[in-house]
């Protein structure tokens, strides 16, 4: 099946309590919302049905407690498929393959740009989390601004009661979403190679998954069309295996050589 | 789309987010930079709560958006660069020319000099990595580099009054001369020989570019308005300190013409191969009998086809195995048509007479050792040595720092000397005349903004980089077209060109077997 086929679907597996407009009722607040989304997508969206795997990670250490559910879906989905989340279910990385496909001026993010993803990971996610008994990462988060503050505040479903709140945080927030889009237009993934926190904790399970890509050498002949062709910008030939990869496959299915391939 | 559709396009988007994309047919870009920009004003708007702090990284936001998008409307859209491209010595982007010879359209190229004449006698590392290997054979990027009808886009001339002498006519001396002229500053090339060409016009035999094509590419360059002066030897006719004074900046492409010496005894009555071709191609003829050549680069290997066409009886002796040699694999191969033997695995110890020396060598861990006793005799007519140049630069040794093996040592082209740039074989070694071209281009940029006084990453600001209508062509099973050769029982009696011309519709129809990376693989 194509890619996109898949990624539509699952924005629309998480994505679909559409009551939530007709009704004019604002969120879902059933059963379904102790679960997490394996993907990163906010649960202040209203057409969401589970939770935001970093928004939970942040509530349960915002109460001082370690979650241990979070952490262990998160993980059990990691040694199985590594990053394959971010490259066929998530639809943040979706929205940035499409925006990608525009025809702008393109500029290359160093590389070392891709470690600030853990900065984000353990300085807000985590300890910022802690420290604050807030979520701190959803205070810059442009996912959120997507899905949930920018369409909630325009519908403001509960009756003028969330504009008034708006202050210099919504605006601040306005204006990361502004430049979210430019640089994911203009940039490879941007977003999920330096910012994503949840593409950080995939990745670390990346070297050790089950699921592995492998480059035969007798075939591969080093013409690049990998990097060409890569999401996130790797040199496959070189680091098949490397954090950032995102496993959408793109260079096992177009390798002119079939160098690459899916093993275990 | 042409320059001047770029031009009116970014100034519609300084006053209009996205306007510029839309005008040169960017429909999608143009609206994604509209939405971003106009979207988020609106969005402010409809929620507006009064002035807070908060609006000052908005107001940031917006400004770089703003540039953002000019930038974009003067850069147009990027493509990564295809392992053709990144290879390329001489910084030629052969898909552009490939993607516009298979469309039948003239390609407006970046003018680079000895365009020609690279066709012929480059050893196309471009094929050597074309991504056309996984299928069958890589596209025939240096012939069809004949067959592409060119468009030169030249830069814009400015006015000005500094001047830059070169030192050497050759390929960098001339490609840079070119550029530096068609930038608007005074060139004046010195020239050692009595003719413009270099080591192309005193090395490169007939067979291989005649001369009547390097003659009208330098007559190309020439008549762009650079004074030539022949005859002219820095450091004996004028001293490099004469140079210092009269030019804003010197440039020494004096490529590297001292050929290497074996220090074996005997060595009085052995040739150069530099001397042999240089004098071979002011029609001296050399029939020596059995003639020896010792060395494995490119010269060696012309030094060999030159004297078997003169009907000498030749052998090639290498120190290391056949498949070592510098020299490329179809210029040996094609040597060996001719008849040439190629010794591998011996070096030569000493000359009695016609009596030579030589002792076998065997290679450990990549390089040759020589094997104990193992002294043979080879009776030869003449020993000809061709095992590397190196540069003759004693004038301006006490000037700028040069390596143990004699070259000038340089930092983006620049010497330790702050006036004095050095570029070609004097810097890098003796190399191909792709390298030449590009380090000529190089340096002329790197001239052209330090004269300037821009900073570099002004001058990345300024240059559009594919302002190209580039389509992604169907693929095609054809297999890589045969280039026509002469048979070698009637090649090697005159020099004639060894290699054929296609016809354009065969170029054509290769051109069309390029995969054009850019467009087929990406995200």
């Amino acid at each position: 099946m194509r890619r996109w086929i898949i990624q539509t679907i699952a924005f629309f597996a998480g994505n679909h309590y559409f009551q939530s407009i007709i009704r004019n009722e604002g969120f879902y607040q059933g059963p379904l919302k102790r679960f997490c989304f394996p993907y990163f997508t906010c649960y202040s969206c209203p057409l969401a049905v589970a939770s935001c795997p970093l928004g939970s990670i942040q509530h349960f250490l915002s109460l001082q407690l370690i979650p241990f559910y979070v952490i262990g879906f998160l993980g059990l989905i990691g040694v199985f498929i590594g990053r394959m989340v971010c490259g066929y279910l998530c639809p943040i990385g979706f929205l940035q393959d499409i925006l990608y496909r525009i025809k702008s001026f393109k500029f290359k993010i160093p590389n070392w740009l891709a470690n600030l993803k853990y900065v984000f990971l353990f300085g807000l996610v985590v300890i910022g989390a802690y420290l604050t008994a807030e979520p701190a990462f959803c205070k810059i988060c442009p996912v959120g601004s997507t899905q949930a503050g920018i369409p909630l505040v325009l519908w403001d479903p509960f009756q003028s009661s969330l504009r008034p709140l708006i202050g210099w945080h919504y605006y601040f927030k306005v204006s990361i979403f502004a430049l979210f889009l430019l640089l994911i237009i203009s940039s490879r993934r941007f977003f999920c190679r330096v910012m994503c926190p949840l593409g950080a904790i995939y990745s670390l399970f990346n070297r050790f998954s089950i699921l592995q890509l492998r480059v035969n050498k007798d075939k591969c002949i080093e013409c690049n069309s990998c990097e060409l062709l890569c999401p996130m910008g790797i040199k496959v030939y070189q680091q098949p295996n490397q954090a950032d990869c995102i496993r959408c496959f793109e260079c096992v299915k177009k390798c002119p050589t079939k160098a690459v391939y899916v093993g275990w | 789309m042409s320059d001047g559709k770029n031009k009116i396009s970014t100034i519609i988007s300084v006053f209009l987010v996205g306007g510029g994309q839309i005008y040169s047919g960017r429909i999608w870009a143009g609206i994604a930079f509209a939405l971003t920009f106009y979207g988020t004003i609106a969005l402010i708007k409809i929620i507006w709560t009064g002035f807070n702090f908060g609006f000052y990284p908005l107001l940031v936001v917006w400004i770089i958006i703003w540039l953002y998008n000019i930038l974009d409307a003067y850069k147009g859209y990027c493509y990564e660069p295809p392992p053709c491209e990144r290879n390329c010595p001489a910084g030629i982007r052969p898909w552009i020319y490939l993607n516009y010879l298979a469309q039948d359209k003239p390609a407006p190229l970046s003018y680079i000099p000895f365009f020609e004449i690279l066709g012929m006698v480059c050893p196309a590392p471009c094929e050597d990595h074309c991504t056309r290997r996984a299928y069958d054979d890589p596209v025939a990027i240096k012939h069809l580099k004949l067959g592409v009808k060119k468009v030169w886009i030249r830069p814009k001339a400015r006015k000005s009054n500094a001047s830059v002498g070169i030192v050497g006519a050759g390929p960098c001396g001339l490609s840079l001369a070119a550029s530096l002229k068609l930038r608007g500053y005074q060139v004046t090339v010195m020239e050692r020989e009595g003719y413009p060409g270099g080591m192309p016009a005193i090395a490169i035999p007939e067979f291989r570019l005649p001369t009547s094509v390097l003659k009208k590419e330098v007559d190309e360059i020439l008549s762009l308005g650079i004074e030539l002066r022949t005859g002219v030897e820095v450091g004996r006719d004028i001293s490099i300190d004469e140079l210092l004074d009269r030019f804003d900046l010197i440039t020494i492409a004096v490529g590297a013409m001292k050929p290497l010496r074996l220090d074996i005894p005997g060595e009085e009555r052995v040739c150069y191969g530099i001397d042999i071709l240089r004098r071979a191609k002011k029609g001296e003829r050399f029939e020596f009998g059995r003639v020896g050549v010792i060395g494995g680069g490119n010269t060696a290997i012309d030094v060999a086809r030159t004297l078997v066409r003169f009907g000498n009886e030749v052998k090639i002796y290498y120190r290391r195995r056949a498949e070592d040699m510098p020299a490329e694999p179809e210029d040996r191969e094609e040597a060996v048509e001719e008849g040439i033997e190629i010794i591998p695995l011996v070096l030569p110890i000493g000359i009695e007479g016609k009596r030579h020396h030589f002792i076998r060598t065997r290679i450990v861990d990549g390089r040759p050792e020589i094997v104990e006793n193992s002294e043979f005799e080879v009776e030869l007519d003449q020993l000809v040595i061709a095992i590397g140049q190196e540069p003759d630069i004693d004038f301006l040794k006490d000037k700028l720092l040069t390596d143990q093996r004699g070259f000038i040592v340089v930092k983006n082209g620049r010497s330790s000397h702050p006036k004095i740039y050095a570029g070609g074989d004097v810097v890098a070694g003796p190399k191909t005349i792709a390298h030449a071209v590009g380090h000529g281009l190089r340096i002329a940029q790197r001239i052209d903004q330090n004269l300037r006084k821009i900073p570099g990453f002004f001058a990345w600001l300024g240059k559009r980089e594919y302002p190209f209508e580039l389509k992604l062509l169907p693929f095609t099973e054809r297999r890589r077209m045969m280039i026509p050769h002469r048979n070698s029982e009637s090649r090697i009696k005159d020099f004639e060109p060894v290699e054929l011309i296609p016809s354009p519709d065969e170029m054509k129809r290769e051109a069309e077997r390029c995969l054009v990376c850019p467009l087929r693989y990406r995200p």
